[in-house]
C-alpha cells in the first residue's frame, strides 16, 4: 500500500513538472512568435533561440539564426499568430506543434500564409532554447 | 562536420547489398549507442545511416524496421497534415513497394548531446496520371537518444517553391 502511494505521489510530481514545462514552452512560443517577431525585438529572440537555430519557411527556404534576424528586420510588418499548440516532452528535448497564420508585408508586398509548424526545443543550462523550426503550408 | 570514414562507407556498401536489413538497422542503432557521450561526428554518422535506413525501409514497406526507427510519440507532418506513428505505418503497409522514389541529397546534422537535428532536401519521383513527376522538398528531422538507441521524434517537410 505504501509503495502504491509512493508511486502515485511520484507520478503526480512528474505530471506537475511536465505541466509546468509545457506551460513554459507555450509561453516561450507566444513571446517569440506573437511578440518578438512582430515588434522586431531581436534581443528577446536572441535569448530564446540557440545560436545554431535553423528555420525553414513555407517555401522551403532555410535560414540560420543570423539570416532569420535579417529577414525579420527587413519586413515592413510581420504578424505571426498561432493556435492549437501541443507539447511533447522527451526529457531535455521538447517538440511543439501547432497551426500558424503569418501576415507579412515585405518591400510593400503583403502576403498571407497558413499552415502547421514543428519546433524543437532543448533544455540547456537551466533554459529552454529553440534549436529548429519548420513551417509547412496547408494552403 | 566530418564526413563518414572510408571504412564506414565500405561497411555501408557491403551491408546495403546484403539481405540482412534488420541486422543493419540494429548495427546503426548500436553505432548510435557507441556515439553517445563521444564526439559529435560519431552521432552524425549514426544519424546519417538511420536517415538512409528510413528511406530504404519506406521504399520496401519494411514496417518492422520503421517501427524501430520511429518513437511511439512521433510527430510527422506530411503534406501539411499531422500524422501519428500508427497512421504513418498503416499507410506504408498498404502502399505498393517503391511506387514513389525518394532520392536524398546531402544532409546537415547538428548534434546537441542526446538530440540531433537534421536539415536537408530530397527529390520525390512520383507517377501521376501516367506521368513521372519530380518534386523537391526541404525537411527538418529531430532524433533523440533513448534507452535503446536513436529514435525519430519529429519530422516535417515542405515543398521547395
Amino acid at each position: 500500500m505504501a509503495a502504491f502511494c509512493l508511486a502515485a505521489l511520484c507520478c503526480t510530481a512528474q505530471a506537475n513538472r511536465d505541466s509546468k514545462e509545457e506551460q513554459e514552452l507555450l509561453a516561450l512560443e507566444r513571446v517569440a512568435k506573437l511578440q518578438a517577431c512582430e515588434s522586431k525585438d531581436l534581443a528577446t529572440l536572441d535569448g530564446i533561440l540557440d545560436d545554431g537555430f535553423l528555420y525553414v519557411d513555407p517555401s522551403g527556404k532555410h535560414y540560420t539564426k543570423r539570416e532569420f534576424f535579417t529577414f525579420v528586420k527587413s519586413a515592413d510588418s510581420f504578424q505571426y499568430v498561432t493556435e492549437a499548440m501541443a507539447v511533447r516532452l522527451h526529457g531535455n528535448t521538447a517538440i511543439v506543434t501547432g497551426l500558424y497564420q503569418i501576415r507579412i508585408v515585405l518591400h510593400g508586398q503583403p502576403s498571407l500564409e497558413r499552415g502547421r509548424f514543428v519546433d524543437t526545443w532543448l533544455f540547456e543550462n537551466g533554459k529552454w532554447k529553440g534549436v529548429a523550426s519548420i513551417d509547412v503550408s496547408t494552403q | 562536420m566530418s564526413p563518414p570514414s572510408s571504412n564506414f562507407r565500405r561497411t555501408i556498401a557491403i551491408l546495403a547489398t546484403s539481405r540482412h536489413r534488420t541486422l543493419w538497422l540494429l548495427m546503426a542503432c548500436s553505432l548510435g549507442a557507441m556515439a553517445f557521450g563521444q564526439q559529435s561526428s560519431n552521432t552524425e554518422t549514426a544519424i546519417r545511416a538511420l536517415e538512409k535506413e528510413w528511406t530504404y525501409a519506406q521504399g520496401h514497406n519494411d514496417n518492422r524496421a520503421l517501427d524501430l526507427i520511429f518513437d511511439n510519440a512521433l510527430v510527422y507532418v506530411e503534406y501539411g497534415r499531422l500524422v501519428s506513428k500508427g497512421e504513418y505505418l498503416a499507410r506504408i503497409k498498404h502502399e505498393i513497394p517503391s511506387s514513389d522514389e525518394i532520392v536524398m541529397d546531402p544532409v546537415t546534422v547538428r548534434a546537441f548531446a542526446d538530440t540531433a537535428v537534421v536539415i536537408g532536401t530530397y527529390r520525390e519521383k512520383k507517377l501521376h496520371r501516367g506521368q513521372r513527376e519530380i518534386k523537391r522538398w526541404r525537411f527538418i528531422d529531430t532524433w533523440i537518444y533513448k534507452k535503446n538507441g536513436w529514435v525519430l521524434v519529429a519530422a516535417a517537410s515542405t515543398p521547395l517553391r
